[in-house]
Formats: C-alpha cells, sequence, structure tokens
C-alpha cells in the first residue's frame, strides 16, 4: 500500500506540473519546432519513454488483460482452467445476495475514511505549518504511521482490542468503559470491527494527506496573506477565503489518490474482520479476497475485480467531472 | 480538448493505482528445474508446529545421503496459505511432486495426482491402517497416503470445575451446559465452554456438535449439510451460547487464541488435539487438567479424526522413481516414527502404532480413535463445504439454525 502511494504520488503530481509549465507558453513543443510530432520523432524517443512503456504493458496492462480473461474462464477449485464459461462468473457476482450490501459498505468505507482523513489532515498541516520548537521532530513522528507496515500497525491494534489481553480493553474495563472482565469483543462484532478498522485506515491515511497540503499551503505566498490581513480579514475568514482555495490543488490530488487507495485497501480490513463470520463487515475488496482465499474461486474473484475496477474508474470520473481538480484557481 | 485529455489523464493515473492491487495476484513461482544429472523433488509442507521445517531437513538429510543422484527441495507454508499458494502452483503448472495437504480430491478429479500405489513399494503400502487408506479412496484407489492422524477430546480444568462444584467431568449435551452454566457463573472473566466457530477451524467444532448429535455432513457421493439430522447439534450449539456457558462471541473466536486462554486456566473446558497436550505442558505445566471424551447428545462415544495426506503430482510423469524412493524412506519406522511423535500426532502405519502403543500422552486419544468418524474429503465438493463452514458456521450466534446449515449447503453446492 505505501508502494501504491509512492507510485501514484508521483504519476499524478507530474499531471498538474505539466499543465503548470505550459501556461506559459501555449502552443507547447508544436509551435517550437514548427511541425507535428510524428513517426521519427517516436522512434527518437522511444530509448527514453520505452523502459516506461515496456513496464506499463508489463505491469499494468498485461495483468489486466488476464483479469479479464481470467474473469470469462471456469476455473477449478485447483486452479486448472475448464474453458470458457461467458459472462457467468459476472452473473454470480452481482447475484450474490450480500452484493449490494457490501457495495454500499465499500461507498460508506471510502467516503467515511477519506472525509475524516482530510479534516483532519488540514488541521494537523496548519500546526506543522507554523514555526515552533522541535517542528522538524514532530513533522517526522508523522511520518511514521507511512513508514509503518499497514499490516504492522493493524495487527497492533487488533492485539489491542482483544478480549482478556488486549490493552486497550484492559484500559478500557480498567477506568469502568466495559463491564465485563475479560473485555469486549471489538473486533468480533461487525459493527465494532468496522467503525475500528475506520479509525485505522484514517490513522495510516494521514501522512501522505497531511504532507500533500503541507506542500500545498507552502505555495501560498506571503504577500497573500498579508494583504488580507491589511483587509481585516480574521483568521477564520483567511483560511476560509484565502488559503482553502489555494489549497485547491493540493487538495483535489489528495483527495483523488485517497479514494483510490481507500477502496482498494485490503490488509486493514483483513486484519480487523477476518474472524466475523458470513459478510456483515465485508467491503469489496475483502469479497475479492474471500473468493480467492476461502472458496479458490479465481475465476469469480477475477470477475468482481473487473467490477471493482470499473467502479473506481466511475467514483473517479465522477469526481473529476464534478470537483474539477485540475481547475485553475 | 484540453479538460477531456485531463480527464482521460485522471482516469488513466486511477486505472494504474488500482490495478497495483489486482496485479499482486500474479506473483510467478521460480522455476525448479533438474539439476545436471540429479532429479530434484518438490516438496511442499504446511507447518505443523515450530519445528516442523527442522524436521522434514531432518528427513531430506537422511534421504539425500542416501540418495545423492536426488535431491528435494523444501518449502514451508503456513495452514493459512497452503492451499493458496497450492492451488496458485497447479495453475501456474508448477505442481510440487510431493504435497501434504487435507483435500484432495479435487486434485484426483482433476486427474493430477498418481495413485498411491504406484508410488510406494508394496510393503510401504501394505503398512498402512486400512480405515486411514480407506479414508483416502476416490472410487476404490486411494490417491493420497495417510501421513498423520489426529482424535480429539475434551480437556477439562479440573480446578474450574471443583471450584463450581461439579463432580464429574460431562459426558452428555445436559451434563455439558450444566456444567458449563456453572463455571461462567464463578465470574471474573471465567467462560464455561471454549467454543471456536471462527473461520480457523469452525468445521471442526461444527463436527463436534452435529456429529454428536446423529447428524452427518455427507459422504464420497453426497454433500448433506442441511439435513434434519443436523439440527439437533446446531440447536444445541445455540442453547449453549445463549445460556451464556460459552466466552462471549463464539461466532468470531478462533480456535489457536481460544486453547491460550484454556491454557492459561481461564476456560472450564474445551476440545483439543494432541499437541495441545505438549503446549500446556511448555506454557502452563501447572495446569490441573484431564482429557476426557467429547460429550455427546445421549454419552454415546464418539471422536472427530482428522487425517492429513500426502499425495504425489504427475507433472511430466518423469519423476516416479524418485517419489517412491523418497516415500518409501520417508515410511520406514525408524523415520517415521520420531517425526510423528516429534509433532505429537498419531501415526498412521501398523508399524508405528506398535512403536508408540506405550505413549502416555496420546493413551487417551489413541483409545478414543477407533470410535472417529471423518470428514468425507473424498468428495470433490468437500473443499467447497470446508470454506463453507469456515465462512458462516459462525453465524449461529445470530441466526436461526435451520437459515444457516441452509446457506452453507447452497454454498456448498454452489463450488
Amino acid at each position: 500500500m505505501t508502494i501504491d502511494i509512492m507510485s501514484t504520488t508521483t504519476d499524478t503530481s507530474s499531471t498538474p506540473a505539466g499543465a503548470a509549465t505550459g501556461r506559459p507558453r501555449p502552443g507547447g513543443t508544436d509551435s517550437r519546432t514548427g511541425r507535428r510530432p510524428g513517426g521519427r520523432d517516436f522512434l527518437a524517443s522511444l530509448p527514453w519513454i520505452g523502459p516506461a512503456l515496456i513496464l506499463i504493458f508489463g505491469v499494468v496492462l498485461f495483468p489486466a488483460v488476464v483479469m479479464f480473461f481470467n474473469s470469462t474462464r471456469d476455473i477449478s477449485i485447483s486452479g486448472v482452467d475448464h474453458g470458457s464459461v461467458g459472462f457467468d462468473n459476472y452473473v454470480e457476482v452481482f447475484s450474490f445476495p450480500y452484493f449490494w450490501p457490501i457495495f454500499a459498505r465499500t461507498i460508506v468505507w471510502v467516503v467515511v475514511v477519506v472525509a475524516a482523513t482530510v479534516v483532519i489532515s488540514l488541521g494537523l498541516a496548519q500546526v506543522l505549518n507554523k514555526a515552533f520548537p522541535g517542528r522538524r521532530i514532530v513533522r517526522l513522528a508523522v511520518i511514521i504511521p507511512w513508514a509503518a507496515s499497514v499490516v504492522m500497525t493493524t495487527m497492533v491494534v487488533y492485539y489491542g482490542l482483544e478480549p482478556y489481553f488486549g490493552i486497550i480493553n484492559k484500559f478500557l474495563v480498567d477506568i469502568g468503559l466495559v463491564d465485563t472482565p475479560e473485555g469486549y469483543g471489538w473486533t468480533r462484532n461487525p459493527a465494532t470491527a468496522f467503525a475500528w478498522s475506520i479509525v485505522v485506515a484514517v490513522f495510516v491515511s494521514l501522512p501522505f494527506t497531511t504532507y500533500t497540503i503541507l506542500a500545498g499551503l507552502a505555495t501560498i505566498p506571503g504577500d497573500v496573506l498579508e494583504a488580507a490581513k491589511m483587509d481585516g480579514a480574521g483568521p477564520m475568514r483567511t483560511y476560509v477565503s484565502v488559503i482553502l482555495p489555494q489549497l485547491r490543488g493540493a487538495l483535489s490530488v489528495a483527495v483523488l489518490i485517497n479514494i483510490i487507495n481507500v477502496f482498494n485497501s485490503l490488509p486493514i480490513l483483513k486484519v480487523m474482520t477476518g474472524s466475523i463470520p458470513g459478510y456483515d463487515a465485508d467491503t469489496i475488496m475483502t469479497l475479492i479476497f474471500k473468493y480467492i482465499q476461502n472458496q479458490h474461486k479465481v475465476d469469480v474473484a477475477s470477475a468482481l475485480s473487473v467490477v471493482a475496477f470499473l467502479i473506481v474508474i466511475v467514483i473517479v470520473a465522477v469526481y473529476v467531472k464534478v470537483v474539477k481538480p485540475t481547475k485553475e484557481v | 480538448m484540453k479538460k477531456s485529455l485531463r480527464l482521460s489523464a485522471a482516469v488513466a493515473v486511477a486505472a494504474a493505482a488500482s490495478l497495483t492491487l489486482a496485479s499482486c495476484g500474479f506473483g510467478g513461482g521460480s522455476g525448479s528445474g533438474d539439476e545436471a544429472g540429479g532429479t530434484t523433488l518438490d516438496l511442499l509442507v504446511p507447518s505443523y508446529s515450530d519445528s516442523t521445517q527442522g524436521l522434514w531437513e531432518d528427513v531430506i538429510e537422511g534421504f539425500e545421503e542416501e540418495n545423492p543422484d536426488i535431491s528435494v527441495n523444501l518449502e514451508v507454508q503456513s495452514w493459512d496459505n497452503l492451499e493458496s499458494v497450492i492451488a496458485t502452483k497447479v495453475q501456474g503448472g508448477e505442481a510440487p511432486d510431493i504435497y501434504n495437504g487435507g483435500p484432495f480430491a479435487g486434485f484426483a478429479a482433476d486427474g493430477l495426482l498418481y495413485p498411491a500405489e504406484e508410488v510406494v513399494s508394496a510393503d510401504t503400502y501394505g503398512d498402512f491402517q486400512e480405515s486411514f487408506l480407506a479414508n483416502a479412496e476416490v472410487d476404490g484407489t486411494a490417491y493420497a497416503l495417510p501421513l498423520i492422524a489426529s482424535a480429539r477430546a475434551l480437556f477439562v480444568n479440573n480446578a474450574l470445575l471443583e471450584q463450581a462444584g461439579v463432580a464429574a467431568p460431562p459426558t452428555t449435551w445436559d451434563e455439558l451446559l450444566d456444567a458449563a452454566t456453572k463455571i461462567s457463573a464463578l465470574g471474573g472473566g471465567t467462560a464455561g465452554y471454549g467454543m471456536p466457530l471462527g473461520s480457523e477451524e469452525a468445521q471442526a467444532e461444527a463436527a463436534v456438535w452435529l456429529w454428536g448429535g446423529g447428524g452427518t455432513f455427507g459422504d464420497a457421493t453426497e454433500i448433506t449439510v442441511d439435513d434434519p439430522a443436523n439440527l439437533p447439534g446446531a440447536e444445541q450449539i445455540k442453547k449453549m451460547i445463549d445460556a451464556g456457558a460459552t466466552q462471549a462471541d463464539p461466532g468470531s473466536t478462533d480456535r489457536s487464541p481460544l486453547m491460550d486462554i484454556f491454557i492459561q486456566g481461564k476456560i472450564g473446558m474445551q476440545v483439543g488435539l494432541p499437541p495441545t497436550v505438549g503446549q500446556i505442558e511448555e506454557n502452563n505445566p501447572d495446569l490441573d487438567y484431564s482429557i476426557v471424551p467429547i460429550p455427546t447428545q445421549d454419552g454415546s462415544p464418539f471422536t472427530l479424526g482428522v487425517m492429513d495426506q500426502l499425495m504425489a503430482f504427475q507433472n511430466d510423469g518423469d519423476k516416479q522413481d524418485a517419489i517412491t524412493k523418497f516415500l518409501d524412506y520417508y515410511y520406514t519406522s525408524d523415520v517415521y516414527v520420531p517425526w510423528v511423535q516429534a509433532e505429537g500426532f498419531l501415526p498412521v502405519t501398523k508399524s508405528g502404532a506398535e512403536a508408540l502403543g506405550g505413549e502416555e500422552a496420546l493413551a487417551p486419544f489413541l483409545e478414543v480413535l477407533p470410535d472417529a468418524q471423518f470428514y468425507p474429503s473424498t468428495n470433490p465438493q468437500w473443499a467447497a463445504t470446508d470454506a463453507a463452514f469456515k465462512a458462516l458456521f459462525g453465524q449461529l450466534q445470530t441466526k436461526p439454525a435451520q437459515e444457516v446449515l441452509t446457506e452453507i449447503q447452497a454454498q456448498a453446492d454452489a463450488g
């Protein structure tokens, strides 16, 4: 997941940067060279873009094609391909009685985690943007959840929540919030396990989001803030009318990447809700995992992966259409 | 134009990001070609305990000394991952030559396995106990070699029983409910009966109760989970939960962590395995406990037997001799008995049973073994049934028994 963030960061941050450099000299490459880029240009650039193309085809497109191919096959439990079944696997996915509740839960999961992450990160970034003694250490501390493995972080919380020996449970029992002496089975009940998963997901998403916003804050020129002060704007008014609009670029990137990452997040929910029977705490990702791990239905899991992929595309397309993250202020 | 370009750029980024996850599933195994002049056998085994890897390494070392032209590649996986690892390998055309696992009928149905008789000598084949061999048959041909057996019995915390005023360990469901309720009433976080219906091994606890009430999961040809005979057991589980005789949230409690709580002395009774004896000795030797047969509806003796198997994949079909040599070596009494003993299981060979007959720790289990009933693991549908139990049986805590059984049957049939 950390790797996901890293790779997507580089991808996306290059988009607005490219747009920005394109602005001062309209027309760009075409006007300078005076002709349209042709086959020879492409050939000449191949040594430079070749490795990236190979990577995109090998790591992104090829697996996607295999995934789609698998989703139309009948693959036995032991992994033998028994031929094509058309779109039967998709029918199975959509006729699964728990699919729509799981779909709704996935949306709740994405919206709540991303919203909470962004709100908390806005506050954190504001604090970290002020100069105070020891700021460097605090900034480093914020990175820690990012640097630690997500599974490890989740495991720590999971064991803390265990009845009988979990430290969080012990604490809650000691201060009298939980009546039963062995503690409460937070991770044993769908609703509480899901809620705690959201807490962990927000926690591990904070560093990236905070730092993106922090970078956005650094680009706000001091004279704009000074002007706002001269015009008599209070701190609240300055924040809402001056700072927030200028954070639009950073925020929209942070939200976009968080949506994708949170939607695709498996490890947190897998650890926190893994022992719960039935499908009352699942999202689409954990359902894919259950198809593979428990039922060994690689074919159906592939079909669901394709569906999940389309859902992400739709969410992102709607987001881009409505929020217009790349629109200039 | 520019706007739509940006839109497609954002969509492309989304595509790349979401595929990173999907592409994780395509980790190809490393090919293991034959080394110069010799044969290499791939051996895939699950980890039974922390010492499993070392025990296999000892076996391999001894074998390679006797057969310098054959080398053996060991891969140890956790039980959690084992079945997805083997599925990935088979799908990638890189099945191991010898595989230690549970369900095998699916592989046999796909024609991937050597019949057992073709990969061991007649002497070795004749040494297996017939009841175990019969349990490895598909249509009259054994496709797997019995490896180890285990039986279950009820571990009872004597001190808690005494404290609660229960005179003797229970033998029937009514006595069990009564005793467990009394122990739970002691308070302080004590639970009467440890009931693990969580995904780890829900099928085992299910068998203990459903079969103890006269039910069955089916046979080699048919899976019958949604059967009136299974209802009494399921209802009794609900009765135990509703009476507060179990620990909290039995539906999502896994077996191993719960056993740890029993070993800590906070649970009155729980069904355990032979290795549990060793675990108690290591972690809490002061625990005052006894091992008794599992209580059933009418008190008749019964235990859930589990047998794990070795199976040999055909792959290219050119390693049959090497596989036979390895298996014959492994099943010789001198190699096999220390292996089984170290893992704390029960032997499946006649010579092994003789050699371990005097073991005191194994005695309570060897005693109940004749009444053992096995999973219908020769049914190709068993793997799906097993998965359905793991995923769904814990819902008994909140849903009506009949509904849960119907749901499991439906998922097993669909698998």
